[in-house]
């Protein structure tokens, strides 16, 4: 054999960065290494969005974090905000009136409809498919227009979903209103599935497969993992605030490739339509938050801790609290689930795929750097 | 893959027909935008925006800068020609920190401190953006 072979093949290899200054990944870098088209290896490079959000809470009283707790991933702020309410509303073991978790769960399944759609979007945008880029960031803003009747602001409700309850009841007519814009919804979930075969189906099926082995070992959750096949969702597994009264399925995909993950995105929106409208049909009347709470009530948080997890539009998010008897929080860890996402799965998926496979890969897992680096 | 076979042939043709009906549906509908310096979106009423203050309906308590979670609340003496009719301290507003969460007009005791539907707040000029406790004209 000739020893000089090697050498050469290593000359044929070059690297290449994707991102971060790219308008694909967005503040994250995944180094690959190439050979010809083929990727041969994929290296993450995170760290571009660290803003220190674990140790900024240590320093602020729970009703400043719930206005930090918006900042965790940018795309879906209601659920985080909810993620962080329901850490603190357990360590001081209040009860939530029953109006507030309906509210609750109205939002966070309106945020997690208007994730979805960014997801859809980029997704199109990444495969050169820029019909669905404006028509889903067009009919995005339908839902930022309740967004901005309901909590006074587009795109971060300022901890809208507070410790205790919610800081503003929903309007007169919003009911109402939240029905028009679910319709609107629909009616673009049908233009999706029209314009299914013609662009998306050649960039995407058989792409970047993730089987299930792989994926539970890889720690994926949320719906890459159910794209991968396996039914779980915390809604049904652990559930929390009235999920456990709603009627809702999960859909599930067996091939775990791109493609099944753009199919789990529309199912679950239309999943999370059918949610909202069983949970304005049932609506009581009532407090939309501790009488004896507003937002200068001073809390002192006892001394104990908790561990809180969500079924976020990305997978699981959770968060850890100790308190130690003060008013501000001794500890706050935060479990994003595009850490794993973004690292050991998408370099996982990336090693030996084609360099144009690339973005459909990369956003077919929904990431979001923000909530990875927090 | 699909465009290979005949039957892919047709799922296409069929396809790019139903793109022409979208597009001459689509063409006698208003465009979703509007064009932004002439025209803007209606703002809905408790949209959090500038902050609106009173200053003679504020007691000085300074709950608002302590609840401020970027901190950018100060309380300060009113500027020297109001020094004689407004001798306390009262909040100066730093638009550039504000994050406007709306905290300080939840926690105000008398109302003084509301938040408006004013949202062109850009500015070319760094000292605009501080709002100094002044009564309203």
């Amino acid at each position: 054999m000739n020893p000089n072979y090697n050498t050469t093949e290593r000359e044929l290899e070059y690297s290449l960065p994707f991102g971060p200054a790219h308008p694909g990944p967005g503040n994250f870098a995944v180094k690959l290494r190439l050979d010809g088209e083929k990727v041969v290896s994929a290296k993450a490079d995170p760290g571009y969005l660290h803003r220190g959000f674990e140790k900024l809470m240590e320093y602020r009283t729970p009703i400043q974090n719930a206005v930090l707790s918006d900042r965790i991933c940018v795309f879906e702020p209601l659920n985080w905000n909810l993620v962080h309410a329901q850490a603190v509303d357990e360590l001081m073991d209040w009860n939530v009136p029953e109006r507030a978790k309906y509210i609750r769960v109205v939002m966070v399944e309106l945020s997690r409809i208007q994730s979805h759609i960014i997801w859809y979007g980029s997704m199109s945008k990444a495969i050169g498919f820029d019909t669905g880029f404006k028509l889903a960031f067009g009919y995005r803003d339908y839902i930022l227009d309740l967004f901005e009747n309901i909590t006074g602001g587009r795109v971060y409700p300022a901890g809208y979903i507070c410790p205790g309850g919610v800081r503003k009841d929903l309007g007169k007519n919003m009911p109402e209103k939240i029905r028009k814009t679910l319709n609107k919804i629909n009616d673009m979930l049908s233009k999706f599935e029209k314009f299914d075969n013609l662009s998306i189906l050649v960039r995407t099926k058989g792409v970047g497969i993730l089987p299930l082995k792989k994926a539970i070992q890889l720690g994926a959750t949320g719906p890459v993992l159910r794209a991968s096949g396996l039914k779980t969702d915390i809604r049904k597994d652990d559930p929390y605030e009235i999920y456990s009264k709603l009627d809702f399925d999960i859909p599930t995909e067996k091939l775990g490739d791109s493609y099944s993950r753009l199919l789990i995105l529309r199912r679950e929106v239309r999943e999370s339509i059918k949610i909202i409208n069983q949970a304005l049909n049932n609506m009581p009347k009532g407090n939309v938050i501790i009488p004896s709470l507003n937002s200068g009530t001073h809390i002192n948080l006892p001394k104990g801790e908790v561990y809180v997890r969500n079924e976020c539009s990305r997978g699981e998010g959770a968060m850890y609290m100790v308190g130690d008897g003060t008013e501000k929080p001794y500890r706050c860890k935060i479990r994003g689930p595009s850490l794993l996402h973004q690292i050991p799965v998408l370099e996982y998926l990336l090693k030996g795929s084609q360099i144009a496979d690339v973005p459909a890969i990369y956003w077919s897992l929904n990431p979001c750097p923000a909530d990875m680096d927090r | 893959m699909i465009i290979n076979n005949v039957k892919g042939s047709k799922k296409m043709s069929s396809q790019i027909l139903k793109t022409i009906v979208e597009l001459l549906k689509n063409l006698f509908q208003k465009p979703m935008t509007v064009k932004f310096p002439h025209e803007s979106i209606p703002i809905p009423g408790g949209y959090r925006g500038e902050h609106g203050f009173d200053i003679d309906k504020c007691r000085s308590c300074g709950l608002c800068a302590n609840i401020c979670p970027n901190k950018a609340i100060k309380m300060v003496k009113a500027p020297e020609e109001y020094g004689e009719k407004y001798p306390r301290l009262y909040p100066q507003i730093d638009l550039g920190k504000c994050c406007f969460c709306g905290l300080c007009q939840d926690v105000c005791p008398t109302k003084a401190i509301k938040l408006t539907k004013n949202v062109f707040l850009s500015t070319f000029d760094s000292k605009e953006v501080i709002k100094n406790p002044v009564p309203k004209k």
